[in-house]
């Protein structure tokens, strides 16, 4: 698998602070678990975290802290080998932990199963998929929108988007992504506010309109 | 920037972790505690915390240190930054009615056991020895915009009121630091 599309240097700092809210955050964790590249950046910037606590301006403990903490001390934690669960249905890792909803129709040739996750910021993530050769409607986005694809791969007008690959797509973005001919697509959405469709033929497409 | 005295303080940290993990060395706890709790408790009253609240998250934070350090790979991450990482765990998992901690855990769980590009990935240390570099590199307004931006996770608006500056100013200033930081740290990905 060649991963063309990467989530931004901002988004890898912000996931390795845990700054980053969980809707994406879940985005971030499928790209991850796909990509070595990214994980290595996470790492550094986890380093940079490390560098940026040992230079921050020291608080003083209170008298006796550290001998409260000594008495606190108790057995260490064995190491246990970690278990890798599968999550079920072929489900990327990250999403393993959380309730995935049923596949629906919402429209020719478009599933979509609902991510429960909630968010202070008004970020929805579902799964989508995509018979070959779905063109979806020129949209654009109230907020963000981020995607990481697990199968399969779709074009628009900022390139091609294949398994792995991530698209963080913001406002500002308009876009009619089509799937691809041979495969299909299979991806993870984060998507903030609502899709605005572009054109009245789109409108018409009312399932869609609930995404 | 940042000063050469504590990144020594850093590199014995790996070693006072260790002895904790093999022998239960308090000693090598306590020197643990008086670097890193002062530390923890001004990064937790950066991100917002009351002073009190802040004590309690480090000690916490350096008590799983002490547990989990049969853990700490120094391979993998510089006892810095896996602290770093336990503060920022246990962090999300405070934070109420949010499954970031599931994430993380999910993240971590598929990290390979080895190194996953034999060939060309850095080890901890010159990945650290690095990126502390890198930041040396940076201008003191720029290590602060990164960090109050990325590790702090403040919007664009707020480090503006923070440090009295246009949000314009803020903004380029965001996009500057971490396009120096990234061709700095260049090929480390």
């Amino acid at each position: 698998m060649t991963i063309i599309h990467h989530p931004s240097d901002a988004t890898l700092a912000a996931f390795a602070s845990g700054t980053l809210d969980e809707a994406r955050g879940i985005v971030v964790a499928a790209h991850l678990s796909l990509c070595a590249q990214c994980r290595n950046a996470v790492h550094a910037f986890e380093e940079a975290g490390g560098a940026l606590l040992d230079d921050v301006t020291p608080e003083a403990m209170s008298a006796g802290a550290l001998q409260r903490a000594m008495a606190a001390l108790g057995p260490l934690d064995i190491i246990t080998p970690a278990i890798h669960e599968g999550a079920a249905d072929d489900l990327p890792a990250p999403l393993s932990h959380y309730a995935v909803g049923p596949w629906r129709w919402i429209g020719r040739g478009v599933q979509w199963r609902p991510v429960e996750v909630a968010s202070d910021e008004g970020v929805r993530v579902f799964m989508l998929k995509a018979a070959p050769g779905t063109r979806l409607p020129r949209h654009r986005h109230t907020g963000t929108e981020w995607t990481c694809v697990f199968e399969g791969a779709f074009t628009h007008d900022l390139g091609r988007y294949g398994s792995g690959d991530f698209d963080e797509a913001d406002a500002s973005v308009e876009h009619n992504p089509v799937v691809d001919a041979a495969h299909g697509c299979v991806c993870l959405v984060a998507l903030q506010g609502h899709i605005e469709l572009q054109s009245w033929l789109g409108r018409l497409i009312q399932p869609f309109v609930r995404i | 920037m940042l000063h050469d005295g504590r990144a020594a303080a850093g590199n014995n940290a790996a070693d006072w972790i260790r002895a904790i993990a093999e022998s239960q060395d308090r000693a090598a706890f306590a020197a643990l505690f008086e670097f890193y709790a002062p530390r923890i408790k001004a990064m937790l009253m950066r991100l917002g915390a009351a002073a009190d609240a802040a004590e309690d998250f480090a000690q916490e934070t350096l008590l799983t240190v002490w547990r989990k350090a049969a853990y700490f790979d120094p391979a993998r991450a510089s006892a810095s930054a896996w602290i770093f990482t336990i503060a920022r765990n246990l962090r999300i998992d405070r934070l109420r009615g949010d499954n970031r901690a599931k994430l993380y855990a999910a993240y971590d769980m598929v990290e390979p056991e080895g190194p996953e590009n034999p060939d060309s990935a850095l080890n901890a240390a010159e990945r650290d020895a690095r990126v502390r570099a890198a930041l040396k590199e940076l201008s003191q307004e720029q290590v602060r915009v990164v960090q109050l931006s990325f590790f702090e996770g403040r919007a664009h608006g707020d480090i503006a009121t923070l440090l009295d500056l246009p949000l314009g100013t803020v903004k380029s200033r965001v996009r500057l630091a971490m396009a120096r930081l990234r061709n700095l740290l260049g090929d480390l990905q």
